[in-house]
């Protein structure tokens, strides 16, 4: 009887067990195989592949911010647990109101959202003079995961007797001698795991990264996010099955092997064999600690001989949003000029924006929207760029100019890089399926038979394009009174859109999670491309909607405080060159504002109206416009109103 | 004496603090307490009382008091079977816990969006099965989930940390008394644990509060949390000053409810908030 129960506790332990595991596992085991598949897309299955693997491998990029991530990881999580078990030990014997104060300190970092942290830091190093680079990253990470030691650190000290402590002093035993031999054995599972801790969320920091790094350095995350915009390539997913499967036999190995069959089969619960085996694991600790060190040391060197080896006379520092250029033109153009370039990436303008205003990174040239030029413009960050250095200007259509014009009134700060327009993008199975008539005005986003198919750009202006166009108002509008019947009109929409998302719609309508969706021209052709591949059997289509979208322009722009200005006219004027204009349009897909590169194109792109409309017939159509801070913040209330509701 | 000489080792750690959390602090208050032309002004700290933040702040307490539950219901007993069970070594158990918050977090959270989707891996595997498809992507359920995916580890680590390191006479005398296995958990074990539950409940609670990744992903942007409203001031509204002065308001909120959690810890042993 005694023994069917417990066998049915132990079925029904190990069966929640296998729960949890899987519940932890299943996305770790759904990016496995998407490093396998030969498609983009996290959707969709394109076949076997493994095309993904040599690609990381090859790529610098790739391995670089592998090494900065784990360096940075390793340094911070190691002065952060010496910080923070000096700090718990510390503060376990403060009194009562020193420690209230110590540890709510202690807890800021964590209270905050990371990007209050992010800035709040960046805009510290700046006032202080620190230039931004691997060593802020490595401050910043260590700020935040001091807390995160402390708390796994403090448990455990609270458990410890100190009558063990004052056992051991009476016994002979210095203060230091002591600690190391009585009290650390005891709390070092508490030290070990917020070691890990800390290594895991310097690991996984994206937003305080982000604000605190420097030119050339990215780490993984960084490297990550700036592709979400034009699709996660599956070499990261592969690089992620890589490290997975390397520390899962390492771990495997290390606990199974035959060493530890003796303190594994003694009776000693859990963390008893911390204890247990301490005397034999003295000399394995100093051979780790000398490993440890040595690799520090190594480590360290290897970054500042790089940046000493990196130094060139002639240098150019590019801020570019992510996968917006082929990288064999930069290879191209460091060959033809000897000018070497430090290629960074972000991923929005509005993050952008802070880090150029606030000189934290002195770039050359930099590649934002129409709207985001304006801002720049008027807030006085741009410097005039010296057309006469420009030769291959002629080449940009006059038309583009023009347009340019409505941000850049005479032309004189930015050089037009792409450009295209937003419209509806529509699976053409699912509608006949709905039985909806394709769109082909934005009011059709209106109709009911979409409920819970329509995906809608999560982002304010693009949303309230929508619904202004479709009042007959102008997208620049900064009228109160056209803005809240626009608020109202999306507050309508709301119930029948499946989701806001930016970067998803890629995936979603691959995947044929919606009928209808809001998109970028420039995403097209590498959606129609996928879509023929995986041999889907629908078709995803585009349409401008007739009353009219808006046309956005990507233009290089020079910042103020440019220290390189005439490479980056060189820069400019090379990415104009209709050769390397063809070789950019052809990688990036995005419509190209270059008439001699426009002419060099296969006829099939020529004709693809999709991306190349016919400008006359966008007459509807505007470029948006920087409106300042007081209709930025009307639209922004407007727009929590909608989302909130 | 020997106390006093043991405070001195929380001195670096102090001098860091003031450098690195007290400055950045002060630049927050300061954004937060001005407007845009640096005039002092409250304006940014009374926008909490604001229809839209104020449901932003009540959703966001809802979600994560709910996933902080959630994950402890979860953890409490599986790091007792793990106690149990003395799988391997202490590091181990640490480790296959915390090997998945290794691969990279959007990384993560979009694998999850292709697990949940409509045409999604586990829609598709119910089809197989002539089972109903669930529809929980896009819905507070899911942002629920995402929560408890992402922290749960953090709630389990320092759970486990304290219960392993229960001496095993202690949970034998209790039986050898006549304890049953319910009482021992209820009499012995849980109260031996609160410092580890109170950690756990600190770093779950916290992160839920304020994210905002998990929300846009799983929540298809339609659920509005305090830490959307907040991000979206930093990075597209371009207001500063608000964000700053939103988050004054939820550090003020965390650490309420930190000390409403601490008074729980009767033994007055718990982590001082």
């Amino acid at each position: 009887m005694k023994t069917a129960h417990s066998r049915f506790k132990e079925f029904f332990e190990n069966f929640y067990l296998v729960l949890v595991l899987i519940f932890l596992y299943a996305p770790i085991a759904v990016m496995m195989v998407l490093s396998f598949n030969s498609s983009k897309s996290r959707s969709q299955w394109g076949g076997f592949t493994f095309q993904w693997y040599s690609q990381m491998f090859e790529s610098s990029a790739i391995m670089d911010a592998l090494y900065n991530t784990l360096l940075i990881a390793f340094l911070s999580a190691l002065i952060a647990t010496i910080l923070g078990t000096a700090a718990a030990i510390g503060v376990n014997s403060m009194k009562k109101l020193p420690k209230t104060v110590f540890m709510g300190l202690n807890n800021i970092p964590m209270l905050n959202s990371d990007i209050v942290t992010g800035i709040s830091l960046m805009l510290m190093f700046i006032a202080f003079g620190v230039s931004l680079g691997f060593k802020t990253i490595l401050l910043a990470h260590i700020t935040f995961n001091v807390p995160y030691v402390m708390l796994s650190v403090l448990p455990k000290l609270k458990q410890t007797s100190k009558y063990t402590y004052e056992a051991a002093m009476d016994l002979g035993a210095g203060p230091v001698e002591a600690f190391f031999r009585v009290v650390f054995p005891d709390i070092l599972p508490g030290v070990l795991s917020g070691f890990l801790m800390a290594f895991t969320m310097s690991l996984d920091d994206f937003i305080i990264t982000h604000f605190t790094r420097g030119a050339g350095i990215n780490t993984l995350s960084t490297l990550i996010y700036s592709e979400v915009r034009r699709g996660i390539k599956p070499s990261m997913y592969a690089l992620s099955t890589v490290i997975f499967v390397t520390v899962l036999l390492l771990l495997l190995i290390t606990n199974f092997s035959p060493d530890k069959a003796g303190t594994k089969s003694s009776p000693s619960k859990g963390v008893q064999t911390a204890s247990a085996g301490s005397k034999n694991s003295g000399i394995r600790q100093k051979i780790l600690l000398t490993a440890a060190s040595f690799f520090i040391i190594a480590a360290v060197s290897y970054t500042s001989w790089r940046h000493v080896a990196s130094s060139h006379s002639d240098e150019l520092y590019v801020y570019n949003w992510g996968e917006y250029i082929d990288e064999s033109v930069i290879e191209q153009f460091t060959e033809e000029t000897g000018i070497h370039v430090t290629y960074d990436l972000f991923e929005t303008n509005e993050e952008m924006y802070p880090v150029v205003e606030a000189g934290a990174v002195q770039y050359d040239v930099i590649c934002p929207s129409d709207y985001m030029i304006q801002k720049m413009a008027e807030n006085l960050l741009l410097a005039e760029i010296n057309l006469d250095n420009i030769p291959n200007l002629k080449y940009i259509d006059p038309e583009y100019m023009e347009q340019s014009k409505s941000f850049d009134p005479q032309n004189k700060y930015s050089v037009p890089y792409t450009w295209g327009t937003v419209g509806i993008i529509y699976n053409t199975k699912r509608i006949e399926e709905l039985g909806v008539p394709a769109p082909t005005k934005w009011e059709d986003l209106w109709d009911e038979r979409y409920r819970g198919e329509i995906l809608m750009q999560d982002s304010v202006r693009d949303a309230f394009m929508v619904a202004l166009k479709v009042l007959g108002c102008s997208m620049n509008s900064v009228d109160p009174k056209e803005l809240s019947k626009a608020r109202d009109l999306l507050l309508t929409q709301k119930p029948l859109v499946q989701a806001y998302v930016v970067d998803q719609v890629r995936d979603k309508m691959l995947s044929g999670e919606a009928a209808v969706g809001v998109i970028y021209s420039g995403e097209l052709l590498y959606l129609q491309e996928e879509a023929e591949s995986l041999n889907l059997d629908y078709e995803l289509e585009y349409v401008i909607p007739e009353e009219g979208t808006n046309i956005w322009i990507d233009s290089w722009v020079i910042p103020y405080n440019a220290r390189n200005k005439e490479n980056a006219e060189k820069w400019i004027n090379f990415l104009c060159r209709p050769d390397i204009a063809k070789k950019n349009f052809e990688y990036i897909t995005y419509a190209t504002p270059n008439q001699g590169a426009f002419e060099l194109l296969d006829k099939e792109y020529q004709e693809n109206t999709s991306v190349f409309p016919d400008t006359s017939t966008l007459t509807n159509s505007e470029v948006y416009q920087y409106l300042g801070t007081e209709a930025d913040d009307l639209y922004s209330a407007l727009w929590k109103e909608i989302k909130s509701h | 004496m020997n106390k006093s000489k043991n405070q001195f080792l929380a001195f670096p750690y102090i001098i860091w603090m003031i450098g690195f959390t007290v400055i950045p602090l002060l630049m927050i208050f300061f954004y937060g307490l001005t407007d845009r032309s640096g005039n002092f002004t409250f304006t940014n700290v009374l926008a909490i009382l604001s229809a839209d933040h104020m449901k932003a702040l009540l959703l966001s307490l809802a979600l994560s008091t709910v996933s902080t539950l959630v994950c402890l219901l979860i953890a409490y007993p599986l790091a007792l079977i793990l106690r149990k069970r003395n799988i391997g070594t202490g590091s181990f158990v640490v480790f296959i816990f915390i090997l998945p918050m290794w691969m990279n977090f959007l990384l993560r959270t979009m694998a999850w969006q292709t697990l949940l989707e409509k045409n999604g891996v586990i829609n598709s595997l119910l089809s197989v099965l002539h089972l109903p498809p669930i529809s929980i992507i896009n819905t507070p359920g899911a942002i629920i989930l995402g929560m408890v995916y992402n922290f749960l580890p953090f709630m389990v680590l320092p759970i486990y940390n304290v219960l392993a390191k229960i001496d095993d006479n202690v949970i034998n005398a209790a039986r050898d008394l006549g304890a049953g296995s319910f009482q021992t958990i209820t009499k012995i074990l849980l109260p031996l644990s609160v410092p580890g539950i109170i950690s756990g409940v600190t770093m779950v609670f916290v992160p839920a509060l304020t994210t905002f990744v998990i929300s846009n992903l799983l929540g298809g942007s339609k659920i509005l949390l305090i830490g959307n409203v907040i991000e979206q001031e930093f990075t597209k509204g371009s207001n500063w000053n608000l964000g700053a002065g939103l988050s004054m308001v939820l550090m003020v909120f965390i650490l309420i409810s930190m000390t409403m959690i601490a008074k729980y810890d009767k033994n007055g042993e718990g982590t001082a908030f």
